[in-house]
């Protein structure tokens, strides 16, 4: 999952970017509205967390522009002042949700979390396809009732592919969507990791919940239960 | 007083001096030349009808015998006789020219002569202004028809204008004089008027500079009709500003206050975990940190709670304008959705679209926000929203209930206290309600928290 982070206070914008880091997501962050309209038009995310007072332009101006680019990733708003006037200007404006400040890491996880899974589509924080239940918030994955051991990445590339069930998803999308900028994209990385996926959900080969689109990328082709 | 290179460095005073003046002198340049050319007009008119009078006593008195024209006495009029005297007859023809002029013109040689042969029709005067090289002479003619019934003359007399051109430049010295005269009058009236109108605020100006010194709190005194507006509004801007003021002076007194209590907690604490940081009781350490982040919550609580009081604009009633509820209701529930997606609440509402509320819609939006997010919180599927405006009063009922689990009748007095210092909050309630309170209370108006028959809450608010 890659996030946009627009923070001009550098002490919140690392605190941000290390927490989020290290649930796996891939960060960029931004310090100023332009540089956030930049990264927002520039790439695709999957979410943005977005201060309301920002340098160059504003927090409102820069959750305006995104969403008239078209871009419809979920957007979380940082308050400073905390009254109904910023939330509702902001929310308004096309955010999806807020978080007053000063705030806890997991406030900003689990809100995070609500709105990936709502803009994939799923109301419940667990997704359930026949045997296989990922539980997005405890970031777990039972099959059959059994809990299976995965990597961050593994973890990350399926929680992916499961967010967008019955969907192509190319290599460079999934490249994207997990790995920093400037990693070096090497396809046979990601093919390794949908073996070893593969491997862990399905041993017996009976499921296929990953298929193979031969030339376009991946799909997750298990139906939801 | 300043005076600035622009229009609107000039003062009330020097604006209306000015305007008044340029009238003034518009009015009096017109009114002087046409008052002379009246004058003069009829002075010239009195000339002719005097050289009129001239040529009858000429005619009475002529003789004629072969051409030749005499007088048998001599002329009524001595000037007629004596030389150069300023008066002049002529008796003329088209076909001859001179045919007579008196004794006074015999060396007198008229500025044009032409009038000699002019034909003038018998019955008809003709006068003129005849400018010369030195002086002015006014000529009137008359055409006459001879006894014989035949022969026509032309009866001419002249006289020197200068006296009446002297008695016309007199006529223009003293109106010019006079009219001066007024003209200072009117603008000393004028300025004195000025004076006497704008007192008033000049008053006001002098009063706002003692405010402003401290001397005075406010706009004392009896102001004229069209002032007594701006001062009313004056002391209750005044009034609002001092009590901003006082707001942020108590505010922050309260804050500095409240943060005390847990900062103390927290130094307290600081030397055991330092001294456990070697390795000690690790649950014990957790305790300690844990109370740490309790009170860092706390602190955040007490901070936010006192600026929403800061900022909370103070219902000054002149100077709020009027908000619409329903359209504010439509906004919060708006933002509401969208952050409660999940919950798919259903909101049924049924609203008075002409509802108002008369103060900052920032208020109104603060206590609309705390409110429905409550009830989009605690609710399970249902929000009943209802708003109308109760005409005897002009003012309006908002109420909101949800269906969730109510709030408890031992903490119902308590979650609306208004006022509330933030560090007597019991640990772990919201400041959303005291905020409410606080607004709705600040408008003078009224919240109460019942049962809802949906089985949760019922939020009354009435706002004046």
């Amino acid at each position: 999952m890659r996030l946009l982070v627009v923070e001009d206070e550098s002490l919140l914008r690392q605190q941000l970017e290390q927490g989020l880091t290290r649930q796996g997501y891939v960060v960029d962050a931004a310090e100023d509205g332009k540089a956030g309209l930049y990264y927002a038009t520039e790439y695709d995310y999957d979410a943005a967390i977005v201060d309301l007072g920002l340098p160059e332009i504003d927090g409102i101006s820069l959750i305006k522009q995104i969403r008239a680019e078209d871009k419809e990733f979920p957007v979380l708003i940082l308050t400073a002042r905390g009254d109904w006037q910023d939330k509702v200007a902001g929310l308004d404006a096309g955010a999806d949700d807020y978080v007053v400040k000063p705030f806890q890491i997991e406030e900003i996880l689990a809100r995070l979390n609500a709105l990936l899974r709502r803009a994939a589509g799923f109301a419940k924080p667990k997704l359930e396809f026949g045997p296989l239940n990922l539980d997005l918030t405890a970031k777990r994955l039972t099959v059959d009732g059994n809990a299976v051991d995965l990597t961050a990445y593994e973890y990350k590339m399926l929680e992916y592919l499961m967010l967008h069930p019955g969907q192509v998803i190319s290599k460079t999308e999934l490249t994207e969507h997990l790995y920093a900028q400037d990693y070096d994209r090497d396809s046979n990385v990601l093919e390794v990791f949908v073996r070893r996926l593969r491997q862990k959900l399905d041993p017996e080969q009976t499921l296929k919940p990953i298929e193979t689109v031969r030339g376009q990328g991946y799909r997750f082709s298990l139906a939801e239960s | 007083m300043s005076t600035g290179a622009g229009a609107s460095g000039y003062s009330l005073q020097s604006r209306l001096l000015l305007v008044f003046s340029l009238m003034l002198f518009l009015f009096l340049g017109l009114t002087g030349p046409v008052l002379e050319r009246a004058f003069r007009t009829s002075i010239e008119a009195g000339a002719a009808d005097r050289l009129q009078v001239q040529i009858y006593l000429l005619l009475a008195n002529v003789e004629e015998q072969d051409g030749e024209f005499y007088f048998l006495q001599d002329l009524q009029e001595p000037l007629f006789s004596q030389l150069n005297s300023g008066l002049y007859g002529y008796i003329s023809s088209v076909s001859f020219g001179e045919l007579w002029r008196s004794d006074s013109a015999r060396t007198f040689t008229p500025p044009d002569t032409s009038f000699l042969r002019e034909a003038v029709p018998v019955g008809e005067t003709h006068f003129e202004v005849m400018p010369g090289q030195d002086d002015t002479f006014f000529r009137l003619s008359y055409g006459i028809l001879w006894e014989d019934g035949i022969r026509e003359y032309s009866f001419t007399v002249i006289e020197d204008a200068a006296p009446y051109y002297s008695e016309i430049s007199n006529f223009r010295r003293s109106l010019w004089s006079w009219l001066g005269g007024a003209a200072v009058l009117l603008l000393a009236m004028q300025l004195l008027l000025l004076r006497w109108g704008l007192s008033p605020l000049i008053r006001m100006a002098a009063d706002l500079i003692r405010i402003e010194r401290g001397e005075r709190d406010k706009l004392a005194g009896s102001y004229p009709r069209e002032l007594q507006g701006v001062a009313t509004n004056l002391n209750m801007l005044i009034e609002s500003e001092r009590r901003q003021q006082q707001r942020y002076r108590t505010t922050l007194g309260d804050l500095a206050h409240s943060l005390k209590t847990p900062l103390a907690v927290i130094s307290g604490l600081l030397p055991q975990l330092r001294d456990k940081q070697a390795g000690g009781d690790s649950a014990e350490r957790s305790e300690q940190l844990d109370t740490v982040n309790e009170q860092l919550e706390r602190m955040s609580q007490i901070v936010s709670y006192q600026l929403q009081r800061a900022v909370q604009s103070n219902a000054a009633g002149a100077l709020a304008r009027h908000v619409d509820i329903a359209a504010t209701i439509h906004k919060v529930l708006g933002a509401l959705q969208k952050v409660y997606a999940e919950k798919a609440m259903q909101v049924s509402s049924e609203m008075d679209e002409q509802a108002q509320f008369t103060g900052d819609e920032r208020d109104l939006l603060e206590v609309l926000g705390n409110i429905l997010d409550n009830a989009f919180k605690y609710g399970k599927s249902r929000i009943r929203i209802s708003v109308s405006s109760l005409d005897t009063t002009h003012s309006a009922e908002i109420l909101v209930e949800d269906d969730g689990n109510g709030v408890p009748t031992e903490k119902l007095e308590f979650v609306l206290q208004r006022g509330a210092r933030a560090d007597t909050l019991a640990q772990g309630q919201g400041i959303g309600l005291a905020v409410v309170s606080d607004i709705i209370h600040s408008y003078n108006g009224e919240i109460s928290i019942e049962a809802s028959e949906l089985g949760g809450a019922l939020v009354r608010i009435r706002l004046p």
